[in-house]
């Protein structure tokens, strides 16, 4: 059953095979030969006063019609689902909003042409010549616009090209990170203005097929330490409760040399709960003497989306090393969706 | 004495003793406040309330965009983008014909994925992009899983209903994706709703949003469209709420006479009683007592069966708005505390106003005087030449306000008119009855016996009462005269018109009823396959828009000049010769404007007009006005070559087919639908349109037939009631009659020839009143109201079986109490004092 759904998807799609040449900045943009793509954003920004935010941004596309007509203005070849949230460390708040769209006359996409990725009046408008992003985005309650200044080039995480994420050929993604974006902008909230500035992640992974289905969900760090390094780790769970082996990392150190971080290299183990979600943990690395708390201020970070529910939350880094980070847990409260998971 | 004991004596007493006489009191009130109410209500569900019916699932958005000929998907995207919070709902907007019933739903496409985000349930993109697949709103009583057949433009096919939406009426709801694949709208949008954040005030967002637009959108606030059908609906519920208070009038005429028979009745006992003791203002009191108890009952009784009207009345308003204005689904009628209040409060009001002459006059009754009989009847006839004078002043000034124009749009001078007219009327009645029944009496004597003659002099000895009655029968007769004479010229007019205007052999459009503001579409290539049959001499392809012009709802419209020229034989309003006038439209920014968009927007020949046309506004010059009769929304026509310029869309909403000279009606029809090739498209001939014409012209005045027949039976039942009165009034009279002789059959017939007479009296009276009146509804106030050229014409056969009708009516209402005076034994009655 399963074989037959991958061989179908790979009818009309792509899968992620080892190999891939990047050419950047294209491959920074639109892959509508794989079935699933994401751009995603996380931040820990501090206004001039010290005031705490975190913010998570992130364009889906999700292909769902490769038919041979041309399409129609209307027509739903993919859906563009974006996830909006602001985390007010400070002031106890966490607000979160989605959106979907149709590509239609230009309500959704991401296009090299124009440099950007947008949903709506959601956008990340890119200076190709001085690799900067312009980040825009806009609900009733709050908005931000922050100028990301990427510090680092661009990691390309797992092996040969493919984060391998089960057994199989295919079944992994192409990912690709800024793990270090100088950001500086300002975020509105409930009518007062803030300066903010502090440290972005992006993540771009596209893929047609990648968890296998005794997976159940997966915890994934992105940590940016005050030495100019960082820590990325996705663990993947099985439904035994068991980890799965190809859970992985990556480390990148402060001139930007990566190291890839298998299985065994790594641990990282669930502390104290807030409903099902562990939202603190231990992470030890230990050939790279890394042993980390990680805490959060705002344990409600959890992102109820109407097609999904998961944890995606700023952390305080502590220990050996300090700093912050994002948190993603999923499978905890729902079932991974078919968008994510397919 | 007891306020309570005159009461009792005065008024509870007799109304117990007179049951029938005061429940017919009652049913008239009853039957006045029920239609004002029903009309009332009916309106309000079919035109006041209203929303046009594809605002269904708009919610309660703030702004919207619309473009003649549709909103570029362009627009959508760059409104997307603006920087602030906005909600944005596009929509394609169409109607469906529901192939079983037959009836017209909404047909929307919605942003089903956007929406997909705000309601959970709603799965995935694959099952409403899936094609065949609809949602509906619950008023259509589908399951999901129902299998449904709809006919959209011309085609038709099966439809599943895969979800039942809240709040959407009937209306028939799928993604953007199949609703513009289904109805040809390439990219295009019919609007785009627009919700705006509270965080700037509505004025700074519409500048925000009218400065991203590109030219030629319309950016209005919400609801605009839904006021500008209520403006343009405005004159149209005034005329019917007009209409329905001729009942209430006729009440009141009615009220007027029976209370001021039972004074006269009880001028004996208001008498021994003021003797006796009781106030000038306790006997007032008593007799507006005696109304305000009988408008009470009767108000009640009214709002009850008002309701109940109200329910057949919204079928024909709703029907009326549907064919000639606006394509609306009727809102549940709502008949709310203060409506019922009010309808009361009416009733309660026009019976004591109704009864202020006559309580005042028994409150001047003078004890001593109680015993002379016949001194007010003599008072009238001293009166009745002051008040023909004052008649035919009143007449005067009904003739200069006529002549002033409409305020605010609406007539009122022209209902001043129309009520000096009446009350003209009314004052010169007792002239009238006493001179014609004077006259006839002899003569009357000796056609039809004695009889006639106690009838005619009875009539004319008792002027007051009689001027009454004739008063308000001739009233009612007068109303149903006037408005017969306008729905009659106004249909000869319509027919003649039509003559002239329909010159082709076959008209097509799409299945379904028609509606005025919708233009389902046939295939672009339709008029190419008609072209090629060997016996069609010409096609002439028309196509029609919906615009707002000067915030009215307005057509516009595109037709073949060249062949409009050729076949063309109605003169221009100016004169001007059609092939004269066509032969300037191509290729030119030249249009013609209809009579009822003229006068509504008061456009002349040689003005110009600008229009939002494809992203542009154009200038058009007006070059002629016609006259036009078939919708009063008004048309723009131009050249279809210039309004394709504009608008590209090819496809026709009409087609007029023109057949060779000599070529056979039938094959040619055979043939045309051969070409049509399973397309779900109506083929009329000349004959069937025209028929189809008038079918729908007629079943547009049926309330207003409806209302003129209820004020005719309450002022039948009124004759009635009065005549009942007359017969238990004059009981020593008609025992005497009996004493001295006279058999039942004589007493029957002086009754009958009463009624008879009353009814001839009303009849001449009602008629003449009816002619001026019918003038000022024809030139008048459907003029004003409407910008219609009405011709006149009698409708000889509708008004002379109507008025026979209410002939037979009025004696055959003398039935019964004849019987009653019949029955009267004359030994008792001669005993009674």
């Amino acid at each position: 059953m399963k074989i037959r759904v991958l061989l179908f998807a790979l009818e009309f799609y792509r899968a992620a095979l080892p190999g891939y040449h990047y050419e950047f900045p294209r491959d920074h943009f639109n892959h509508p030969e794989f079935q699933t793509e994401w751009w995603y954003y996380t931040g820990n920004l501090r206004d001039t006063q010290g005031r705490r935010f975190g913010f998570e941004l992130t364009f889906f596309r999700q292909g769902v019609d490769r038919g041979k007509e041309p399409a129609a203005m209307w027509d739903v070849r993919d859906v563009w689902l974006a996830h909006l949230a602001l985390s007010d460390i400070d002031g106890g708040k966490f607000l979160h909003t989605e959106r979907l769209n149709r590509s239609g006359p230009g309500l959704a996409g991401s296009s090299l042409a124009q440099a950007r990725v947008w949903n709506g009046n959601w956008n990340v408008q890119w200076d190709l010549r001085t690799n900067t992003q312009q980040m825009q985005a806009i609900d009733p309650r709050f908005s931000f616009k922050l100028n990301l200044r990427a510090l680092k080039p661009p990691v390309i995480h797992g092996l040969n090209g493919v984060s391998q994420k089960a057994e199989g050929l295919g079944r992994a993604s192409h990912y690709v990170s800024f793990t270090r974006l100088e950001t500086r902008g300002t975020v509105v909230l409930d009518g007062r203005t803030f300066m903010v500035e502090g440290l972005s992640w992006m993540d771009h992974e596209f893929f047609t097929h990648q968890l296998d289905a005794a997976q159940s969900g997966w915890d994934w760090f992105s940590l940016q330490f005050d030495d100019g390094t960082e820590l990325m780790l996705f663990r993947l769970r099985r439904k035994n409760g068991t980890a799965d082996p190809y859970s992985a990392g990556t480390y990148i150190d402060a001139r930007g040399q990566t190291t890839r971080l298998a299985r065994d290299t790594f641990s990282v183990t669930p502390g104290k709960l807030w409903n099902q979600y562990p939202v603190d943990w231990i992470v030890r690395v230990p050939s790279l003497g890394i042993e980390v708390e990680l805490t959060t201020r705002l344990p409600q970070q959890e992102f109820e989306s109407k097609q999904n529910r998961y944890w995606e939350g700023a952390v305080e880094i502590g220990g050996s090393r300090r700093g912050a980070g994002y948190l993603e847990m999923t499978g905890y409260a729902a079932p991974v969706p078919s968008i994510i998971k397919k | 004495m007891a306020y309570q004991k005159i009461f009792y004596r005065l008024i509870l007493r007799p109304l117990w003793r007179e049951r029938l006489r005061s429940a017919l009191m009652v049913a008239t009130v009853a039957l006045g406040v029920a239609v004002v109410l029903a009309i009332e209500l009916a309106g309000e569900a079919a035109a006041g309330s209203f929303r046009s019916s594809v605002e269904t699932l708009a919610g309660s958005g703030d702004f919207e965009v619309t473009a003649t000929g549709g909103v570029p998907a362009e627009v959508l995207a760059r409104l997307v983008l603006l920087p602030h919070a906005f909600k944005l709902r596009p929509r394609i907007e169409d109607y469906a014909v529901i192939a079983a019933s037959n009836r017209v739903v909404p047909f929307l496409g919605v942003d089903m994925l956007a929406d997909a985000g705000a309601n959970p349930g709603n799965s995935g993109a694959d099952e409403f992009q899936r094609g065949g697949s609809i949602w509906v709103g619950k008023d259509a009583g589908w399951k999901p899983g129902s299998r449904v057949r709809l006919t959209v433009n011309d085609g038709s096919a099966d439809y599943t209903v895969r979800g039942v939406i809240e709040g959407a009426g009937e209306a028939i709801i799928t993604d953007l994706a199949p609703a513009a694949r289904l109805l040809g709208r390439g990219s295009n949008l019919d609007r785009i709703l627009i919700d705006v954040p509270p965080s700037r005030p509505a004025d700074q967002w519409e500048s925000i949003l009218r400065a991203a637009l590109p030219d030629g959108m319309t950016l209005a606030p919400r609801g605009a469209r839904t006021e500008e059908n209520r403006r343009m609906l405005a004159a149209f519920r005034w005329n019917l709420r007009v209409l329905s208070y001729i009942a209430l009038l006729v009440g009141a005429f009615l009220i007027y006479n029976t209370i001021s028979v039972s004074v006269v009745r009880r001028r004996e006992e208001i008498g021994v009683l003021r003797a006796l003791g009781a106030t000038r203002l306790s006997v007032l009191g008593a007799f507006l007592s005696e109304a305000a108890c009988l408008g009470l009952a009767g108000g009640i009784a009214g709002v009850a069966l008002g309701r109940v009207m109200a329910t057949a009345c919204l079928r024909l308003v709703a029907a009326t708005v549907d064919s000639l204005y606006v394509s609306s689904t009727p809102a549940p009628i709502a008949l709310t505390w203060a409506v019922a209040v009010a309808g009361i409060a009416i009733g309660v009001l026009v019976s004591v106003v109704s009864a202020l002459p006559p309580a005042l006059e028994a409150s001047r009754v003078v004890p001593v005087e109680a015993m002379a009989r016949g001194r007010r009847d003599h008072d009238v006839h001293m009166h009745r030449w002051r008040d023909l004078a004052l008649g035919a002043a009143l007449a005067v000034a009904a003739g200069l306000a006529s002549r002033q124009p409409p305020v605010a749009g609406k007539p009122l001078f022209g209902y001043l008119a129309v009520l000096l007219l009446i009350g003209g009327a009314v004052l010169a009645t007792p002239a009238l009855v006493s001179v014609l029944s004077r006259a006839t009496a002899t003569a009357a004597g000796r056609i039809f016996g004695v009889e006639a003659m106690l009838a005619s002099r009875s009539l004319a000895g008792s002027l007051r009462r009689t001027a009454v009655l004739v008063g308000a029968l001739s009233t009612a007769i007068a109303m149903l005269s006037a408005v017969g004479i306008m729905v009659g010229s106004f249909r000869q007019t319509v027919l003649l018109w039509m003559e002239d205007r329909l010159r082709a052999d076959l008209y097509l459009r799409p299945a379904g009823p028609a509606g005025a503001d919708r233009h389902p579409t046939l295939a672009p290539g339709t008029a190419a396959r008609l072209q090629r049959i060997p016996e069609v001499a010409a096609v002439d392809q028309f196509r029609a828009y919906e615009i707002s012009y000067n915030g009215l709802p307005a057509t516009l419209g595109g037709s073949d000049a060249r062949i409009a020229g050729r076949y063309g034989q109605r003169p221009f309003l100016s004169g001007a010769r059609p092939a004269d006038v066509f032969a300037q439209l191509p290729g030119r920014d030249h249009v013609i404007v209809s009579e009822p968009f003229a006068n509504k927007h008061g456009v002349k020949r040689g003005d110009t007009l600008e229009l939002p046309l494809g992203g542009r506004r154009i200038h058009f010059r007006v070059i002629e006005i016609y006259g036009d009769y078939s919708n009063e929304r008004g048309y723009i026509i131009m050249d279809r070559g210039t309004l394709l310029k504009y608008l590209p869309d090819p496809s026709p909403s009409n087609v007029a087919v023109y057949l060779r000279p000599g070529a056979n009606l039938e094959q040619g029809r055979r043939a045309v639908e051969n070409a049509l090739a399973g397309r779900k498209v109506m083929v009329f001939t000349n004959r069937s349109l025209r028929k189809e014409a008038i079918r729908i012209f007629d079943r547009t005045f049926a309330i207003t037939y409806a209302l003129e027949a209820v004020a005719v039976f309450v002022a039948i039942m009124g004759v009635a009631g009065a005549l009942l009165a007359l017969v238990i009034d004059r009981r020593r009279e008609f025992g005497l009659l009996r004493f001295l002789g006279a058999s039942t059959g004589q007493i029957r017939r002086i009754i009958l020839f009463e009624a008879g007479l009353l009814g001839l009296l009303a009849e001449i009276a009602g008629v003449a009143l009816g002619y001026l009146l019918s003038l000022l509804l024809i030139y008048v106030i459907n003029r004003q109201s409407f910008g219609w050229t009405i011709e006149f014409h009698w409708p000889v056969t509708v008004l002379l079986s109507a008025l026979s009708i209410v002939y037979a009516a009025t004696v055959l209402a003398a039935l019964y109490p004849s019987q009653v005076a019949t029955q009267l034994v004359p030994i008792e009655v001669i005993h009674e004092d």
